[in-house]
């Protein structure tokens, strides 16, 4: 099991709700509130896997993240 | 270079607005936000930074005809001057780029032309595309368009050039817009029919020759012939057409462009010698750009810009000396700056300008109607990235393609007051990025300039040519005020 | 966790047994503005994930997706990433203190371009919506302006 944390004040959380989306399919994600963190935990067939898609859902949450600043 | 170190005597009441630059052992060159510029001295530039300037003496004369003075600053002046050099802005694209196939007989080194084999006919433009690109380009808010096409090779396709010239032609009729076509081609497949039609109907030529034969043939490679013999054959044939035409050669003559490859380096005397051997009046030396083959090929014909720079300045020496000489030639890489430099106008070459022109100077239209900021923009999509796609022709209007976010976007990023660098920079008045250039190399369009290539280049050359204007010989200053005095091609304008 | 030659470890480190650079910003000098505009560049061959350690503190954590020479190429990423974060630091300083020039340079450039709109353009321009501030009712009819309201608000 892997985790990726996104820093509120860096992420807009419907970033990562969609980020959360595009992915679901591809590994078992689950949702963890903190005080200053969007956790994801994501589960998969292998650590490789899991590392792959933590990073790909990570920055696919930064680019829309960042398209959307001005909207 | 030694510096010289002012940092406890700065006066700032007496200057006005200046960027400076140390352009060589005892000269500093300064430059107003309007681009008026002088070269200083040591003890002269320390005078006027340190205010020390002896009042109504020389130097104060030279500063305050430059505007360089906060007591005499003549701000009408200067907002006239900016105005003029930004009459660019007024209206839109002037230059339209139809690619009227892909298809190509030539295979060329650093070709970003993204080029197909001459069976690929599935590459060419139909002439319904053809049609609604010219509509497309008529929309234009400027009052003169240029229609260049371009490739692959245009002449395999020439009856699409042919009906592209007649349609614009009628259509230009009602427009009233001034209409010029050139196009650029190999020149490999010409025929005298050919050039009877492109003579007639006053279409500019323009090739490629990369200098001496053995340079050019082993870059430019036609199955079976030599590219060099080919080319040369045909520019001589039609420099003389000219003159049997009654147009006089020092203006109308092929337009022969360098690009300036590894192997060329070690030559410049001899390709500028090539070049006035073949009547081609006009140099343009070009350093290779990363599109396309260029890319793949960067091992073989790449090489770092300081040792392009020593190619240029060796080059434009020589040009100068043939000047000197009586032989009329020009470098226009030189003239593009020096207008500005020394005239106040700006040329509107697209990429040395400030915004640049992809998108609001120029367009690219692809055989298949799609159109682009510009033609590199076109490249990169036919590599499989469609950033600088606008639209189509076929489904797009014209405001909704010259008002596209990336456009904007390129105006914004090619603006040199909001480049790190260039907003500081002592060259900011007269030179330009090229946002495609930026993404290719650095990965955004906005780019870092002190890692740029073209920065380097830009700044190289405008070191260069100031340094020639301040060592002031005679025979030098005389060729740049031939380079920038305009003699209006009359002959290649349509007017209904 | 390593350093990188020429960067002192509390700035930048890297992480070879995972194949990543960390990169820790005094957030008073790059503002977030520009920490996505440079770490946006690299998202085609990178993965990247930001973070705030703590107050004053912004952490980026990048990871070259294809990788040879694992030291080499995460110190050539770092160095690149590094030269970026300052030329956005920069360019967001020179867009404020520019903006008013650089926006009507561009609107003017946009505007010279586009020129007004054709017939099918305005037939296409959605006129219901407000377009305009009204403080003195003068697109207003005489109807909606002078109607007499009854004891309920309502229009008579």
């Amino acid at each position: 099991m892997r985790e990726v944390r996104f820093h509120r004040a860096l992420y807009r959380g419907e970033s990562v709700d969609e980020a959360m989306k595009v992915y679901a399919r591809f590994a078992k994600l689950t949702p963890v509130e903190e005080d200053d963190h969007w956790v994801v935990r994501v589960e998969g067939s292998s650590e490789a896997g899991e590392r792959r898609i933590a990073d790909e859902m990570a920055n696919y949450a930064l680019g829309l993240t960042i398209q959307r600043r001005t909207e | 270079m030694q510096l010289i170190d002012l940092r406890n005597d700065l006066d700032r009441s007496l200057p006005a607005f200046f960027r400076h630059r140390r352009i060589g052992d005892g000269r500093t060159l300064l430059t107003s936000a309007e681009g008026n510029w002088v070269v200083l001295d040591d003890a002269e530039f320390r005078a006027f930074a340190t205010g020390a300037v002896e009042r109504d003496g020389a130097l104060w004369r030279r500063l305050d005809e430059g505007n360089f003075l906060r007591e005499t600053w003549d701000e009408a002046a200067a907002r006239e001057a900016i105005a003029a050099r930004k009459r660019f802005l007024g209206y839109g694209p002037n230059l339209h780029v139809m690619v009227v196939t892909l298809r190509c007989n030539e295979t060329c080194v650093y070709c970003h032309a993204s080029r197909a084999d001459m069976d690929a006919t599935h590459t060419d433009m139909t002439p319904e595309i053809a049609e609604k690109s010219v509509d497309l380009a008529f929309q234009s808010t400027s009052p003169g368009i240029t229609i260049e096409f371009q490739g692959g090779e245009p002449l395999v396709r020439f009856d699409l050039v042919k009906h592209i010239v007649e349609y614009a032609r009628a259509k230009n009729e009602t427009a009233g817009k001034t209409l010029e076509f050139t196009m650029v081609t190999n020149l490999s497949l010409m025929t005298d029919e050919k050039l009877e039609y492109l003579l007639d109907h006053r279409v500019q030529i323009c090739t490629s020759i990369d200098g001496p034969k053995e340079v050019h043939d082993k870059q430019r490679k036609l199955p079976m012939l030599s590219s060099y013999d080919a080319a040369t054959e045909w520019i001589k044939t039609i420099n003389q057409a000219y003159v049997d035409r009654g147009l006089d050669p020092a203006l109308y003559h092929v337009e022969a462009l360098l690009t300036t490859t590894k192997a060329a380096l070690a030559r410049p005397e001899e390709i500028v010698d090539t070049y006035l051997e073949l009547g081609c009046r006009a140099l343009f030396l070009r350093p290779l750009d990363p599109f396309g083959f260029a890319g793949k090929t960067a091992k073989v014909v790449e090489y770092p810009r300081r040792e392009y720079l020593d190619f240029y300045r060796r080059a434009t020496d020589y040009v100068l000396e043939l000047n000197r000489q009586g032989e009329q030639m020009i470098e226009r890489y030189a003239a593009i700056f020096l207008m500005k430099i020394l005239k106040g106008e700006d040329p509107n070459f697209l990429d040395i300008r400030s915004p640049a022109g992809a998108g609001i100077g120029q367009l690219a239209y692809s055989y298949d109607g799609q159109v682009y900021t510009c033609d590199e923009g076109r490249m990169l999509a036919a590599q499989g990235d469609d950033t600088f796609r606008l639209g189509s022709v076929q489904e797009s209007r014209y405001r909704d393609i010259v008002g596209h976010p990336t456009v904007r976007a390129m105006v914004i990023a090619s603006n040199l007051d909001s480049q790190p660098d260039c907003v500081d920079c002592t060259y900011n008045p007269y030179c330009g990025i090229q946002t495609t250039h930026n993404y290719k190399t650095q990965g955004s369009i906005f780019g870092r300039m002190r890692e740029s290539n073209i920065c380097a280049v830009h700044k190289g050359i405008q070191d260069y040519l100031f340094n020639k204007l301040a060592d002031g010989e005679p025979h030098v200053l005389e060729a740049f005020d031939r380079w920038t005095t305009v003699r209006s091609r009359e002959h290649f304008l349509h007017r209904p | 966790m390593s350093s990188i030659e020429g960067i002192p470890e509390d700035l930048a480190r890297v992480d070879l047994a995972d194949k990543r650079a960390i990169l820790d910003l005094d957030a008073s000098l790059y503002p977030v503005e520009a920490v996505y505009s440079a770490t946006y560049v690299f998202i085609d061959r990178c993965y990247v994930l930001l973070d705030r350690p703590e107050a004053g503190t912004l952490r980026i954590v990048i990871t070259p997706k294809q990788l040879d020479d694992a030291e080499s190429q995460l110190r050539d990423v770092v160095g690149e990433l590094a030269n970026e974060l300052v030329s956005a630091a920069w360019r967001h300083q020179i867009t404020q203190e520019n903006r008013a020039k650089i926006e009507s340079v561009t609107m003017q450039a946009i505007s010279g371009a586009m020129g007004p709109p054709t017939l099918d353009d305005l037939e296409d321009f959605d006129f219901t919506d407000e377009a305009f501030e009204d403080p003195l009712g003068i697109a207003m009819s005489w109807e909606e302006k002078y109607a007499k309201k009854t004891e309920d608000g309502e229009e008579e």
